[in-house]
């Protein structure tokens, strides 16, 4: 199914999500964020995750980096990274060592994840010598070779400051910053999110070529399915803090199980075809803490809700081949 | 097209009537003792200012047998050097001082506030002109000042020390909240509100005034400590001439006429004053950290 | 209705350390947005197309052209005036995180331009609640939830809602949305364009939409009218539903290929093409678009193009070589 099936090398890295419960404590009480997340992500796939803001995409994320900050906190549950174990079990230098090796993480577009005070390349300088690296002049070679690569003139980058370049720039530089040292699994959160459609178009293209150069396990993470239908492999559907519906992007596009991913699909406004099959997906975003604690999640914004979706949690059954769906409808049927 | 309607419908009248602000700020303070404690040290002190002098005739008693008594019975914290009750001279002097020292606030924060607000929002001629003035308030060194000023002005009246120390101390607050306008000004709601059509004051005193409503409460708070140091600095100097009895007084006599810092006798008399203020001061900051709560929406209901 | 001749913008330089050219950012655009109508404008950030919605609902000037606001001449009057006849164009802003004042609840919001407009035409004290009431069902929002609420406890969709609830207060001809969903989440995207809609369908309110999404510019009029923008100038402009079956500029062709494509669901159009370069502004005498343009010819490094009408008189563009290409996607069997 998937578009570059390579056998598998030492250095490719999937990650196994096993039972992962994360939670937030806040003035209203402590609520989930994630909850029993049990996930595999493939190696040398693209693989989207969507949700709407409160859904928990960029908290699952960050634990698979073991970089949840209090006051979140890793309730329970495992994180199986290739070759290097459970993440959730290291701590300090080793951490700091892993994620350095394993991850590139691509912050939002909108946020300004550079030092406005210093220029790119002098930041680049700090990222190497945190990371270890004695050869700086090297890594900069690299890293302007690399933003030549993504049309980007590598000089002036370089030697640029932030607020010198535009929208579209600063998130090709946090690509460099995140590929240049050899990681092996790149987040992107909300790549494209302040970009407009042409530069959207353009970083979604770097981001394939250089995955499918370098055999990266990419995750993309987004609230717009145009974005995740570009790109993904593989489509990770979530909602507050669950995973409802998880499998190949084809088919999961064309035949959706879960009434959520049905409606968010439906909800993109296209450039073709009959304007009246777009219908607004009712309701707001998950708020944590009014998600009800028992019996499915999404009950209260759901067409098909019955009575058993009030009392019972949906399980996990299997769907799209090798993906999954949670809904107490699919069961049914 | 009702998509995003809310499940819960409440009663329309509840829906408009906001708790009130007394009501909100009691439950700020009640949620934590420090704040509790700042308050009743305040109220306290407001209590003292306001009832003191009428517990005391108005020419306290003397008593020649106890100069710079230790504190006793009779005498709690002790007497001065013509055998007053410091107590009596503590209570009937908090007036003065506290009083002073709100008016000095209140100017600070009046001209601060409203010469920040419109310079920041107007920018321009009106700017130039406001900021030259408050660059010139700037320099005025406040203390020399009070001193000349003292030999002309009558400071019996703490409504004319108020004022002094106001006038020269709003120039610091009124380029805080420049800024803090010069920023706002520019947020989507401002200018929502002028594509609305509506005059500059509600602009100004509507929308962008509540928004650095926290930072000025917590000026008020502040200056209020800051006045009460600055008169009393100035008593104990002995640069403005004594016309009452007050905490600054005390602490002059103490020093220089009772000799405190060199011997025990009138450690008392120096003492009490100065642990009054402490105290105001402890109060007044531990009082201050409610004040982001009470006039911040997004903090006050989560 | 609103015709607009000509329009240009330029912001003045900037000068000391950090020096700044003077940049014209509107160089002569021509449109009309007539009585419960639905204009879009299209473009990349940084065309322009979000200072002519500013001129449009008064928060810029213009330094040359004229705008006819109902027949009247706005360029005459002064400015004061000028602002005054604009208040019925309403501003939609792109944040309404931001278009919202935190201090303040939802009904003080809605209140302070309702008492204005009490005041104005004497109406009772009551008036203003039960009209605030009034705007935010229209918006389709509970008057008795979000009343007394703080911005903050609101998502996203609500607050754009609101913010077009607060527009409504002063009963606007045209309602300007400026990027107007793209902060939103998408699920939520949809209803605030059906919104719209509504708006503009039962009360006659015109709608300028300037966005990048042409996508959601379809779904809000596609019996309106497109104006591609580039760099200040229009490039392409036709009725939407023309412009998106038969777009003839290069440029329009690269903006209708970016918008993605539903794998499974869509089939990508044959000819589609993204530019990889930057959005650059650089003095030329030719086309500007000729630098990322991939069909460019000498001709088009020299000379200008002019707009002019391709094949329909309401179909105008301005490029040298204009060539229908098929750039949108076709939707798949079976899932229209």
């Amino acid at each position: 199914m998937s578009l570059y099936d390579l056998a598998p090398t030492a250095e490719d890295a999937g990650i196994h999500i096993q039972n992962l419960t994360v939670s937030y404590d806040t003035d209203r009480g402590r609520f989930n964020a994630l909850k029993n997340v049990t996930l595999d992500i493939r190696p040398r796939h693209i693989t989207g995750f969507i949700g709407e803001s409160g859904s928990g995409k960029t908290t699952l994320a960050m634990a698979m980096m073991n970089a949840i900050q209090p006051p979140g906190r890793i309730d329970g549950g495992a994180i199986l990274l290739d070759g290097a174990g459970d993440v959730l079990q290291l701590r300090g230098e080793p951490l700091r060592r892993l994620r350095g090796r394993y991850f590139g993480f691509v912050f939002q577009a909108s946020s300004n994840s550079l030092n406005p005070l210093k220029r790119v390349g002098a930041q680049l300088m700090d990222l190497g010598r945190s990371h270890g690296i004695s050869d700086l002049r090297g890594l900069l070679r690299e890293a302007k070779a690399l933003a030549e690569r993504i049309g980007l003139d590598g000089d002036r980058v370089l030697t640029s400051y932030q607020h010198e370049l535009s929208g579209g720039m600063r998130q090709r530089v946090g690509l460099v910053f995140a590929l240049v040292l050899k990681a092996r699994i790149l987040i992107l959160d909300e790549p494209t999110t302040a970009l407009d459609m042409l530069t959207q178009q353009a970083v979604l293209e770097i981001v394939r070529s250089i995955h499918q150069e370098q055999g990266l396990t990419t995750i993309v993470i987004t609230h717009d399915m145009g974005v995740v239908a570009e790109m993904a492999d593989r489509v990770v559907v979530m909602y507050a803090g669950r995973v409802v519906e998880e499998g190949p992007t084809f088919s999961l596009l064309t035949n959706p199980q879960h009434p959520y991913t049905q409606g968010l699909i439906r909800a993109i406004p296209r450039i073709t075809g009959n304007l009246d099959d777009a219908k607004p997906l009712p309701g707001s975003p998950p708020d944590l803490a009014t998600i009800p604690t028992k019996g499915c999640v999404f009950r209260e914004r759901c067409y098909a809700r019955t009575s058993v979706c009030d009392t019972v949690d949906p399980v996990p059954t299997s769907a799209h081949g090798d993906g999954l769906v949670m809904c107490h409808g699919v069961d049914a049927s | 097209m009702i998509a995003e309607q809310l499940p819960q419908p409440t009663t329309s009248a509840a829906t408009l009537r906001r708790p009130s602000f007394l009501s909100i700020a009691w439950r700020v303070i009640s949620a934590r003792p420090s704040r509790m404690l700042g308050l009743a040290i305040i109220v306290f002190f407001a209590l003292m200012a306001i009832v003191g002098p009428f517990l005391y005739p108005h020419n306290l008693p003397i008593n020649p047998n106890a100069i710079y008594a230790p504190p006793s019975l009779r005498y709690p914290l002790g007497t001065d050097f013509e055998g007053t009750s410091n107590l009596a001279l503590i209570v009937t002097g908090a007036r003065y001082v506290l009083f002073a020292a709100l008016m000095a606030a209140l100017f600070t924060v009046f001209f601060g506030t409203s010469i920040g607000l419109v310079s920041g929002y107007f920018l321009g001629p009106t700017d130039t002109i406001l900021m030259r003035i408050t660059d010139f308030i700037l320099t005025i060194p406040g203390f020399p000042l009070l001193v000349v000023l003292s030999t002309v002005w009558n400071f019996g009246q703490p409504i004319a020390m108020g004022f002094v120390l106001g006038i020269t101390g709003w120039g610091g607050l009124a380029r805080a909240v420049r800024s803090q306008t010069l920023s706002l000004r520019e947020r989507g709601f401002v200018e929502a509100a002028r594509g609305l059509g509506l005059p500059w004051w509600h602009i100004v005193f509507q929308e962008i005034l509540p928004n650095i409503g926290p930072y000025i409460a917590m000026n008020l708070l502040v200056s209020i400590t800051g006045g009460i140091y600055a008169e009393v600095g100035l008593f104990y100097l002995g640069v403005v001439p004594f016309h009452v009895n007050n905490w600054g007084v005390m602490l002059n006599l103490a020093v220089f006429t009772g000799g405190a810092l060199q011997s025990p006798q009138a450690l008392p008399y120096l003492l009490s004053p100065l642990v009054c203020i402490l105290l105001l001061t402890l109060g007044v900051v531990l009082f201050l950290d409610a004040m982001d709560e009470m006039f911040n929406p997004r903090l006050r209901e989560g | 209705m609103i015709e607009a001749r000509n329009l240009v913008k330029t912001f003045p330089a900037r000068g000391g350390l950090l020096a700044q050219k003077a940049v014209q950012a509107v160089k002569g655009v021509s449109f009309v947005i007539p009585d419960g109508g639905a204009v879009a404008f299209i473009g990349e950030s940084g065309c322009g197309k979000t200072t002519i919605g500013r001129i449009l609902s008064g928060f810029e000037t213009y330094d040359s052209g004229e705008i006819y606001y109902n027949g009247e001449d706005l360029s005459a009057l002064p400015p004061r005036t000028r602002q005054e006849r604009l208040r019925k164009v309403q501003l939609i802003q792109q944040d309404p995180y931001a278009a919202l004042n935190p201090a303040r609840t939802i009904y003080q919001s809605l209140a302070a331009p309702l008492s204005w407009e009490a005041k104005r035409r004497h109406k009772e004290k009551g008036w203003i609640e039960r009209r605030a009431r009034e705007v935010l069902e229209l918006v389709g929002l509970n008057p008795d939830v979000v009343l007394g609420k703080y911005p903050h406890m609101l998502s996203g969709g609500q607050r754009q809602r609101i913010v077009i609830a607060r527009a409504l207060t002063v009963e606007p001809d045209v309602l300007v949305a400026d990027e107007a969903i793209s902060m939103i989440d998408v699920s939520l995207r949809l209803g605030i364009l059906t919104l719209l809609q509504t708006l503009r369908r039962d009360y006659g309110i015109a709608l300028l939409f300037i966005t990048h999404d042409i996508a959601a510019a379809r779904y809000i009029g596609h019996d309106g009218r497109m104006y591609v923008i580039y760099q200040g100038e229009i490039v392409e402009e036709a009725s939407t539903d023309e412009l998106i079956r038969s777009p003839v500029h290069p440029y329009s062709q690269a903006l209708l290929s970016a918008v993605p494509v539903l794998r499974g669901l869509e089939r990508p159009g044959q000819d589609r093409y993204i530019p990889l370069g930057e959005f650059s502004v650089t003095e030329t005498s030719g086309c500007r678009f000729a630098p990322r343009c991939r069909f460019a010819h000498d001709l088009c490094q020299k000379e200008k193009p002019p707009l002019i009408p391709w094949e329909q008189e309401d179909h105008r563009h301005a490029c040298h070589f204009p060539t229908p290409r098929r750039v949108v996607a076709e939707p798949l069997e079976g899932h229209s």
